[in-house]
């Protein structure tokens, strides 16, 4: 269980975070919604490390998370960051390896990776940088899968590709939590990522405003009204 | 004739090729030129002639031993000064004055603790000629080229087919993207430190051999850099082209044209080069870059 409690952030002028406390429970999908700015991005590099925060603010199973990106990635907790950013001059596969780099072999990985995502398997020694947008964010989350995590943190995985791919995209996320993998979704497609998601937290100019399962708040008015499109 | 001054021409170039390289693999990861390069290069030099001066007149045990130093000390380096600075977030600028106060202390130190004077290295081997192709070889450059050829293909396979490698390849795209994927971006960089420290101490020993040790030889690093920018700066092959052009070039103008010359026109040709192809020989183009 991953357990957020009272995290704060502020980049040198803006608060980007404050107060930030929820718990994301083994097996679950947990989804972030919130406007542009609302400091989505800022939370998951504040739990993968790459943001510095207090101390104790983010517990794994009862102990404070190491506070070093490489040292999260150890301890089973994985980020697929904004814009994807794979490795472009290397292959698909070298981007899969990479990926594998605290497990000793990636040859199990790959394999899931190929099953998973058939059309990396054909692209294997093409580099990165030449896939279409839908294929490297498929990418990108093969390669966030490749260290085994026992937590996946997905930064809006759906920006900026068609509707038909966003399917493809939400269909494999629920395929990777019934793999056993819990999952923190953090979308600007709040339809979707409240329909895949257990439980949901509002995030709105650095605060948590709202807490709930995904059907609770996406039939709640004031959601609706503002990150549903007002109808329901 | 000929033949003769292309051996030497190479073997000046591997030597370049050497101290290019880690320019290379440095700036690939940390986007600046490291000036404190030069400090490696001095330790080499001067380790090989006490060495072969006062413990044995063996080139190769003299050129891993200026090996290990350089590595060494391009760690410290690297530990003591550009560590803090880059986790302070520290603009690049910073990190390259820093360097350049290590060269300039390097080369004050050997002054005061040693003295301002050349030392020729008391090698045998340095007036041993060979007979290649009816040519008259020096001995000294053929063990050069040799050592710096095996040297540079053991880096490339390092960076090619090794896990450290593919990890120094990914960092090279980007550091933060590195450390999401496990890797010790802290490590990563000491590691490539000590890599680039170890081939410039090489080089250092190999310059010494070639032309004497003395306090201000690390201004010979300027080639190296030169070679690296013609080459493309960040690639390593690229980094090893641009230096066997190099050498190649200055060694064939001061034999067919005149050895005051020699810069002159090294340099003017490598500025075309880069008016011409700014992002170097093998260097991806600059819209590649982004
Ligand atoms: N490196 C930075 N330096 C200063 N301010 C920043 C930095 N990164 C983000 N911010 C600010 O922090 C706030 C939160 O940004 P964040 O990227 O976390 O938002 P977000 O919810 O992910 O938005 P989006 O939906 O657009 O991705 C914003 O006001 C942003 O301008
Ligand atoms: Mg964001």
């Amino acid at each position: 269980m991953l357990h957020v409690q009272k995290l704060s952030y502020a980049y040198k002028k803006i608060q980007a975070l404050t107060d930030v406390s929820f718990e994301l429970r083994d097996g679950e999908i947990m989804s972030i919604i919130g406007a542009n700015g609302a400091g989505k991005s800022t939370l998951m590099k504040c739990i993968a490390g790459v943001l510095k925060t207090q101390e104790n603010a983010v517990q794994l199973d009862g102990r404070p998370l190491a506070r070093r990106p490489h040292q999260v990635v150890q301890h089973g907790v994985v980020l697929v960051p904004e814009g994807r950013w794979i490795f472009p001059g290397l292959s698909v596969e070298e981007n899969l390896e990479i990926g594998a780099y605290v497990v000793g072999s990636s040859k199990q990985g790959k394999e899931r990776a190929f099953t998973m995502f058939p059309k990396l398997k054909d692209r294997r020694r093409q580099r990165a940088g030449t896939l279409s947008g839908g294929e490297q964010q498929m990418l990108a989350i093969a390669r966030g899968l490749m260290s085994d995590p026992k937590i996946i943190m997905l930064d809006e995985p759906s920006l900026g590709l068609a509707p038909l791919i966003v399917n493809d995209i939400f269909s494999i996320i629920q395929q990777i939590n019934r793999e056993g993998v819990s999952v923190l979704l953090v979308e600007q497609n709040a339809r979707k990522a409240l329909n895949v998601a257990d439980r949901a937290c509002v995030l709105e100019q650095g605060r948590i405003v709202k807490q709930g399962t995904g059907s609770e708040l996406a039939s709640d008015e004031s959601i609706i009204s503002a990150y549903l499109g007002g109808k329901k | 004739m000929f033949v003769q001054q292309l051996i030497t021409g190479l073997s000046v170039g591997s030597i370049y090729a050497l101290m290019a390289v880690g320019y290379s693999l440095i700036y690939s990861l940390l986007n600046f030129t490291n000036f404190a390069h030069s400090a490696s290069v001095l330790i080499g030099a001067y380790a090989g002639y006490y060495y072969i001066t006062l413990v044995v007149d063996n080139p190769i045990t003299a050129a891993l031993c200026s090996l290990v130093l350089g590595a060494i000390l391009a760690a410290l380096i690297e530990r003591i000064t550009y560590q803090p600075l880059l986790d302070k977030g520290a603009r690049r600028i910073y990190l390259l004055i820093a360097g350049l106060g290590i060269s300039i202390i390097g080369e004050n130190l050997i002054v005061v603790l040693i003295d301002g004077r050349f030392h020729a290295y008391k090698t045998a081997l340095s007036s041993m000629p060979v007979s290649i192709f009816g040519a008259s070889i020096g001995v000294i450059d053929l063990i050069i080229l040799l050592a710096s050829a095996v040297a540079l293909l053991l880096v490339q396979f390092l960076i090619q087919k090794t896990k450290v490698g593919l990890a120094i390849r990914g960092a090279a795209f980007d550091l933060t993207t590195a450390s999401i994927m496990g890797i010790n971006v802290r490590r990563l960089i000491l590691i490539v430190f000590i890599i680039a420290g170890s081939l410039a101490g090489l080089s250092g020993v190999f310059l010494g051999i070639k032309y004497t040790a003395y306090p201000t030889m690390g201004n010979l690093t300027n080639k190296a850099f030169i070679s690296a920018v013609v080459g493309g700066l960040g690639s390593l092959p690229g980094a090893v082209v641009g230096a066997l052009i190099l050498g190649v070039l200055e060694t064939m103008i001061s034999a067919y044209v005149s050895s005051a010359m020699r810069n002159l026109f090294a340099y003017a040709l490598l500025i075309v080069i880069l008016l011409i192809r700014p992002w170097g020989l093998m260097g991806k183009s600059m819209e590649d870059k982004a």
